[in-house]
């Protein structure tokens, strides 16, 4: 399976700080993949680079398999369609005329305005202005400009701004309808590990501009399982005890977290902890939450 | 490019950028009409060359503002709907350039064909000395256009540029006004000036006698090597500004 997007130490400057460092993006053709990060992370930065709105102070992007320069740019994102942090669109025109607008200058079909109107479901309001319409129904309307030319990609930058649960739902659905329906591979970002779980086939984690995850959603899932949790009466040695046989600790309320391990060396622990009248009165197979896991590599919370 | 301009003209739909050019177009006929008024028979046997040396005084300051609300017309929906990051991933940021500033002269054009129509009409109605000077009010649409599409062209980077529209609108309006005054400045400060080119581009001068309190009205020699130095200007303004607008990131 080729990649659709392959970045190679892709980096940008604001100012002297490195807002994004180093990033190698690999989206696989067919995934639709979660692009997560806290906000100020520097997912928009990435996104816009790759759609060549931003230029990189270094690095590659390559696309399709090609390299992007500012020649080949714009036939490349002939493919791609794109929502970047906000929808664009001309209030005082009404739905249908802002996607008319689009659609000849893509030059793609007119009969693709009435599609992706009812794919969105904004059928029945494309004659009213869109400066009437809702944060929700510009949202769509912002997608339903992305999808206009049937794009083999499509990049969305926090496309659930601003809706409601029942929008966010409808908007899971259909992102992922669209690699079935129409062989699109999808980029989301989100600043929302629970938004794109269930949703995304592959994840990339970003924190303070730098790829700190990046596989597939099911390994970070399996990643989520590998804990213990001990409660001992006397956690303070314990602690001492544990770090002199080389086992990583962490406190979390009344109890120490320690890494997933044999149970013959488990059976060692509670033997020798007996042993010195330390009562062990717990011990847990933790199941971290994602949104732990996710707070850990993002850096918000203390780190394993 | 057709097509981008085509758009450029669906997006002015309801956005009422004739009647700007026509109210403008009103105000000067007034005006022209005030002006007129308190002239005698004799004075208007000179009413063509009267016309040709008052409109681009005129002009400083009407097709500057013209300039600078049509371009700010243009370009606000952009910035407003957040369009420039969307639009750039499907036309060369250079082409979005080039559409605007010609859909935009169209109207530059327009103001500019109202203005000899004016003349021409209030000209005929008042009976001016002398035949109509077609070519004359040919040197005058074309030196107007020169001098208002450099003008326009200059607040167009500024209205692409800053999201704030208030930034060209003062910009446009003290550049008005500061051509208005150059007027009193020496011709070879004027040129420095870009607002100041509807006088230095001017074909027609005024001598007044001080004894006899007469003005009188004669055809100038057209200053050639300022209309060279007009071209320049716009060539740095184009350029630069098309320059600055493709690099920006959105
Ligand atoms: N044009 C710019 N000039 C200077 N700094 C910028 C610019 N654009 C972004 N930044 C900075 O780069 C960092 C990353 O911003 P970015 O918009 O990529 O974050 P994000 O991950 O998309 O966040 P969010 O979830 O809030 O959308 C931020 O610290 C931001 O302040
Ligand atoms: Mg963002």
């Amino acid at each position: 399976m080729s990649n659709v997007i392959e970045t190679e130490g892709l980096s940008k400057e604001y100012g002297n700080v490195y807002r994004v460092k180093d990033v190698d993006l690999l989206v696989p053709e067919g995934a639709i993949y979660g692009f997560l990060g806290p906000n100020g992370a520097g997912k928009s930065t990435t996104l816009k680079m790759v759609l060549g709105l931003a230029k990189p102070t270094a690095g590659e992007i390559s696309v399709f398999g090609k390299r992007v320069n500012s020649k080949n740019r714009l036939e490349n994102l002939k493919n791609v369609g794109s929502l970047i942090e906000s929808p664009s669109y001309y209030g005082h025109l009404t739905g249908a005329e802002n996607l008319q607008i689009f659609q000849t200058l893509r030059g793609v079909p007119k009969q693709n305005i009435d599609e992706v109107l009812k794919i969105v479901r904004l059928d029945n309001q494309k004659n009213k202005k869109v400066s009437q319409y809702s944060l929700g129904m510009k949202q769509r309307l912002g997608l339903a400009s992305a999808l206009l030319g049937y794009p083999k990609l499509l990049i969305l930058d926090e496309p659930t701004n601003g809706l409601d649960p029942a929008g966010i739902q409808e908007m899971r659905e259909l992102i992922q309808s669209l690699p079935k329906k129409f062989g699109m591979t999808v980029v989301v970002s989100s600043h929302l590990l629970s938004e794109i779980d269930q949703l995304a086939t592959r994840v990339g984690i970003i924190r303070e501009g730098e790829l700190v995850y990046q596989d597939s959603l099911m390994k970070l899932h399996q990643y989520s399982q590998q804990h213990l949790a001990v409660r001992t009466m006397n956690n303070e040695v314990t602690k001492s005890f544990l770090s002199q046989n080389g086992v990583d600790w962490e406190v979390q309320d009344d109890y120490l977290i320690i890494p997933q391990m044999k149970d013959s060396m488990m059976a060692e622990i509670s033997k020798v902890l007996g042993q010195n009248n330390i009562g062990l009165v717990r011990i847990e197979e933790r199941k971290k939450s994602l949104e732990d896991i996710f707070l850990e590599l993002t850096g918000t919370a203390v780190s394993l | 490019m057709r097509a981008a301009i085509r758009m450029e003209i669906l997006k002015t739909k309801g956005r009422k950028i004739w009647l700007v050019v026509a109210v403008m177009m009103g105000v000067q006929m007034l005006w022209a009409g005030w002006a007129i008024s308190n002239k005698d028979a004799n004075d208007l046997v000179q009413g063509w060359l009267f016309f040709l040396y008052q409109f681009p005084m005129l002009n400083c300051i009407i097709m500057p503002v013209i300039a600078a609300v049509v371009a700010s017309r243009l370009c606000e929906v952009e910035h407003k709907g957040q369009t420039f990051k969307l639009l750039e991933t499907i036309v060369p940021a250079n082409r979005i350039f080039d559409a605007k500033f010609i859909w935009g002269s169209i109207y530059m054009f327009g103001a500019a064909l109202g203005q000899v129509a004016i003349m021409i009409g209030m000209g005929l109605m008042l009976h001016f000395g002398g035949p109509v000077p077609w070519g004359a009010l040919g040197g005058y649409l074309f030196f107007t256009l020169a001098v208002s599409l450099t003008i326009y062209a200059f607040q167009q980077v500024v209205s692409m540029l800053f999201a704030n529209q208030m930034v060209p609108m003062t910009l446009g309006l003290v550049g008005g006004f500061i051509g208005l005054f150059s007027m009193f400045f020496p011709q070879g400060f004027q040129k420095f000036i870009l607002w100041s080119y509807y006088g230095v581009l001017m074909q027609v001068g005024m001598n007044w006698d001080q004894n006899t309190r007469a003005i009188d009205f004669y055809w100038t020699v057209i200053d050639w090597s300022g209309f060279v130095l007009l071209f320049v200007f716009f060539g740095l303004i184009y350029g630069i500004g098309r320059i600055l607008f493709v690099r920006r990131e959105v």
